[in-house]
């Protein structure tokens, strides 16, 4: 009401060949896109920038604690289950096998984020492309995939997943598919809302007007509109997809030949009462992790927010 | 001369906004009589909204603060009010319609449940003679079979129905302050013109003041008595309407009469009709105004004492805040 | 109107579909609107006038294939409309732009305003990039907006200036006609006089043809020249503007007229509105057999309810009325 526009001065009417009068001085004619004013907001949220942060560092590690530690995960170097600072070089303390745990960690990080990711990436490929479909075309279409989407949300996801690990070798792409594939409902049906609302915007129309086909209104027009809750949910997905893969390699249906923090939690989860930390520091890896990508997936909620933007 | 009903002394309200803490309203004097008709009129962002919410004591708090001035209603300040006692004025002695009737009515309840829940609120009478009244009301303000239509929600009612339904609820306790914002830019004309005269002839039979926010130049002269124009927070003209439409003073008045195109027969059939008259750019957002005339930047008889210093509310045949008033071509 | 038309609209006729009764049932039809003729002349302004509810906006909408007609013919320079292909339709929107109403929504929120102005020159190939940049600014200058401005978003614009966008982008292909829809409805009033003037001067200068949606009897009287009044789907009067304004002949036009609030009209001189409509326009879904305003009609009679009027000509209009004024 009271709260004024951020509005660049109006130049008034002009008669044809009158000079363009000069910008007045003291206000912004810069050019600032939606998605630069979104960064903006969302380097103001302090929760959100340490979330960042602290997931620059997991992955940093991840990818490249190697080059600074380099060591054979699988290498025995101890007796089994050496608590943590017991022996020196060995901080984090070893596994039932006398595995170095620090080394497991860093090891086992990089399968973890990347089933983590390439789950959320099938899960926004399928997603997309349904919800998109069905929500631009609308009709016998709009039916056909919502009922198929409406078939893979009431899949009993975790029954489901484990089945298709069974019958197929339970390699990391196996779990990133069977994890994609009872994800993408949900991103389905937010796709198919956002078209819903936009293709009855007017800039919809004008797109149509000027001669744009529907390839071009899709994908140009639409889609870039309708990214903002897409990318906040394809961030969250990376969070649940990582912790089904510790569910399943929990449940022993990880790959046993690849090291990853779910498989340190599996197989060391027989020890448990005897020795807390090779089950506890790779589930505290999980956690900061989906910890970390939550607080970037929630600022990025509110930076797209327009709502939140005033205040 | 009467006791105003209502009158704002000096008001000035404020908001904190993402550019630190701007003027809404700075200085706004204004009488509201007994059973007269007082129209605001300006552009959007002019401060004609905020002083509707002040007189009802709901201007938003945060992030809004009256910081100075007094609003009296019938000489008690309600600035300084206690939640209980606005609670009691609000609906009673003072009550609002506002422009979109559909959002304002609860989708939830039928109609008659709404209206029967004000009295209930106010009034000391059973829930029974409550519902009687509600039909009675409905029947005022010009429904047609009122017993059925108390029972319908808000979406079985047409736009104007609904506009009839809020007029019902706010005179069902007989207020002496109607505060009207906009109450017909969502409508249809020929409905527009309904709701006109369903409020004048419930002015006429309850005597009720009302004060009519628009920024329609045909609804002031149709519907008001006296008229401020508000611009940047400021009154900046006021009078009686036919000193305002007749001869304007301020030439952002002149401006807002001349850039609406004059209708029908009086018209006449020229060819072709001359262009109409420009205000250039638009209302500056508040965190940008200077120590000047806030209107200068669109003003075709702005000098640089304009720019510097601002006008204020004079007596010149009516009071105007300009120095220029009166200069240039009469709209 | 001497010249030959530039478009020619014969019984158009638009149903929307309204949600199925139950899984299994029919679905249900809205016809919203009912066999409409009309003819715009080159370099002239037809002003479609009504309330909500009247068709006004669908049907220029559906004349231009925005909004899917079941019915009838649309002439444009030689071509059926409605018998192209999607593909031959695409290559005549250069001649048939659009304004749209909400400033606010008719800009892609994404795209800088110079890349929107841009836009229809690339879909239609237009001159060589270097030529469509010029074209840009040329465009930028003539509807009121700088040069600098062209790398802001949408968002950095305030309602006039979108508006004022809006009209660049319709300009862009150099089209024969505009469709404004409600151009100015949504702006405050002293924004509206300089979009209004600007439409004004835009025709004059390059000969355009406006098909101008409005409910405002004030603002059709300034920009149209021919106006057509809707109701309920159909056109019940047309005529020139002096005619339309000094003499209208349906009960309805003169209850729209007497309706617009206007200067002239004063609470200090007593004013009452004669002839005021009650109630509100029957449902589309169910209107009545015969005139669908009879209802609302001070005029109306027996044979109003029983029998339809057609237009007929006056001699200066038409009108769909029994017994006009």
């Amino acid at each position: 009401m009271a709260a004024p526009d951020p509005i660049v001065p109006q130049t008034g009417s002009k008669q044809p060949g009158a000079a363009p009068p000069p910008a007045t001085p003291g206000r912004s004619n810069e050019a600032s896109s939606p998605m630069r004013e979104a960064w903006g907001q969302f380097l103001k949220n302090r929760p959100a920038v340490f979330g960042l942060a602290l997931l620059a560092v997991i992955v940093g590690l991840v990818l490249y604690g190697h080059f600074i530690f380099d060591a054979d995960p699988y290498d025995i170097v101890w007796m089994p289950l050496t608590p943590p600072g017991e022996e020196e070089g060995i901080w984090l303390g070893t596994d039932f096998l006398g595995r170095d745990m620090f080394t497991g960690l860093m090891k086992g990080g990089a399968p973890t984020l990347a089933v983590g990711l390439s789950a959320a990436l099938i899960t926004v490929v399928i997603g997309i492309t349904m919800g998109s479909l069905a929500g631009f075309f609308g009709g016998w279409l709009d039916d056909l995939l919502m009922r198929l989407t409406e078939f893979f949300q009431v899949l009993p996801a975790l029954l489901f997943a484990m089945v298709l690990v069974t019958l197929f070798s339970p390699s990391l792409w196996t779990i990133a598919f069977a994890i994609g594939i009872v994800s993408w409902p949900q991103t389905a049906r937010l796709t198919r809302a956002e078209f819903l609302r936009i293709r009855e915007l007017e800039y919809v129309t004008a797109a149509r007007s000027i001669g744009a086909g529907n390839g071009r209104i899709i994908w140009r027009v639409i889609l870039p509109n309708a990214l903002p809750p897409l990318i906040v949910s394809a961030t969250l997905t990376i969070g649940v997809a990582i912790l089904f893969e510790a569910g399943l390699s929990f449940l022993g249906l990880g790959d046993p030949n690849t090291m990853s923090w779910g498989l340190m939690i599996g197989q060391n989860r027989n020890y448990l009462l005897d020795a807390w930390w090779p089950v506890t520091l790779p589930g505290l890896a999980i956690f900061l992790t989906v910890f970390a990508v939550s607080l970037v997936g929630d600022g990025l909620n509110d930076a797209f927010n327009p709502k939140l933007r005033s205040r | 001369m009467a006791d105003p009903l209502m009158s704002l002394r000096d008001l000035r309200v404020e908001f904190d906004t993402r550019h630190g803490r701007v003027t809404a309203l700075s200085g706004i004097s204004l009488d509201v009589m007994p059973g007269e008709t007082l129209g605001i009129v300006g552009e959007s962002g002019c401060g004609k909204s905020i002083t509707a919410l002040a007189m009802m004591g709901l201007v938003p708090n945060p992030p809004g603060h009256v910081t100075g001035g007094q609003i009296l209603f019938q000489g008690e300040d309600i600035t300084r009010a206690k939640p209980r006692r606005l609670r009691r004025l609000r609906g009673r002695e003072i009550a609002m319609i506002f422009q979109e009737p559909m959002t304002s009515l609860n989708p939830v309840f039928t109609v008659g449940d709404q209206i029967a829940e004000a009295i209930l609120l106010h009034q000391d009478v059973s829930r029974a003679q409550a519902e009687k009244q509600v039909v009675d009301l409905l029947a005022t303000v010009g429904i047609p079979e009122p017993a059925r239509r108390a029972k319908a929600y808000p979406h079985e009612l047409s736009g104007g129905m609904r506009q009839r339904v809020m007029i019902a609820m706010a005179i069902s306790c007989r207020p002496k302050l109607l505060i009207a914002d906009e109450p017909t830019t969502a409508l249809d004309v020929t409905v527009q013109a309904q709701i006109f005269d369903l409020m004048r002839d419930i002015q006429r039979e309850f005597g009720v003041a009302i004060v009519l926010i628009t920024h329609d130049m045909g609804a002031i002269a149709e519907m008001t008595d006296r008229v401020a124009v508000m611009y940047a927070g400021r009154i900046i003209e006021q009078g009686t309407s036919d000193q305002i439409l007749d001869n304007p003073l301020h030439p952002y008045t002149r401006g807002l009469i001349g850039c609406i195109p004059v209708l029908g027969r009086e018209a006449g059939d020229a060819a072709s009709l001359p262009p109409l008259a420009e205000i250039p750019g638009i209302v500056p957002p508040l965190h940008l105004l200077g120590d000047g005339c806030a209107f200068a930047e669109r003003c075709a008889l702005a000098d640089d004492y304009c720019r510097a210093v601002r006008p204020p509310l004079e007596e010149k045949g009516h009071p105007v805040a300009c120095h220029h008033a009166g200069q240039g071509v009469p709209a | 109107m001497n010249d030959a038309p530039l478009m020619s609209v014969r019984g158009l006729t638009v149903d929307f579909p309204l949600g199925r009764g139950g899984l299994f049932g029919k679905p249900q039809m809205l016809r919203a609107v009912r066999g409409v003729d009309f003819d715009l002349a080159p370099g002239r302004t037809l002003g479609l006038v009504g309330e909500s509810g009247s068709g006004k906006t669908t049907t220029a909408m559906a004349a231009i294939r925005l909004a899917p007609a079941s019915g009838g013919q649309v002439m444009f320079d030689g071509a059926d409309l409605m018998a192209l292909t999607p593909g031959q339709m695409r290559q005549h929107r250069r001649h048939l732009q659009v304004i749209f109403q909400d400033p606010y929504s008719s800009l892609n929120p994404r795209d800088r305003v110079g890349a929107i102005v841009r836009e229809p020159l690339d879909l239609m190939d237009v001159g060589d990039p270097a030529g469509r940049a010029v074209r840009v600014e040329e465009l930028f200058t003539l509807v009121g907006l700088r040069r600098d401005q062209m790398a802001l978003f949408p968002h950095q614009f305030s309602g006039g200036q979108r508006q004022r966008i809006s009209i660049a982008r319709a300009l862009a292909t150099n089209p024969r006609l505009i469709v404004c829809d409600e151009p100015v409805s949504a702006l405050d009033v002293a924004i509206q006089a300089q979009i209004l003037n600007l439409l004004r001067r835009l025709q004059g200068e390059f000969g355009l043809s406006y098909l101008f949606i409005s409910h405002d009897l004030g603002v059709v009287q300034f920009i149209c020249d021919d106006i057509a009044v809707m109701y309920l789907g159909e056109i019940v009067e047309m005529a020139d503007r002096p005619t339309l304004f000094s003499r209208p002949r349906h009960p309805y036009t003169a209850v729209l007229l007497e309706a617009a609030p206007s200067l002239a009209r004063r609470k200090s001189q007593g004013y009452r509105r004669q002839g005021i409509v009650k109630g509100d326009p029957p449902s589309p879904l169910n209107l009545p057999p015969g005139c669908a305003f009879a209802s609302r009609c001070p005029q109306a009679q027996d044979r109003c309810r029983a029998e339809k009027p057609a237009l007929r000509d006056t001699g200066a209009g038409k009108v769909a009325c029994h017994f006009p004024l």
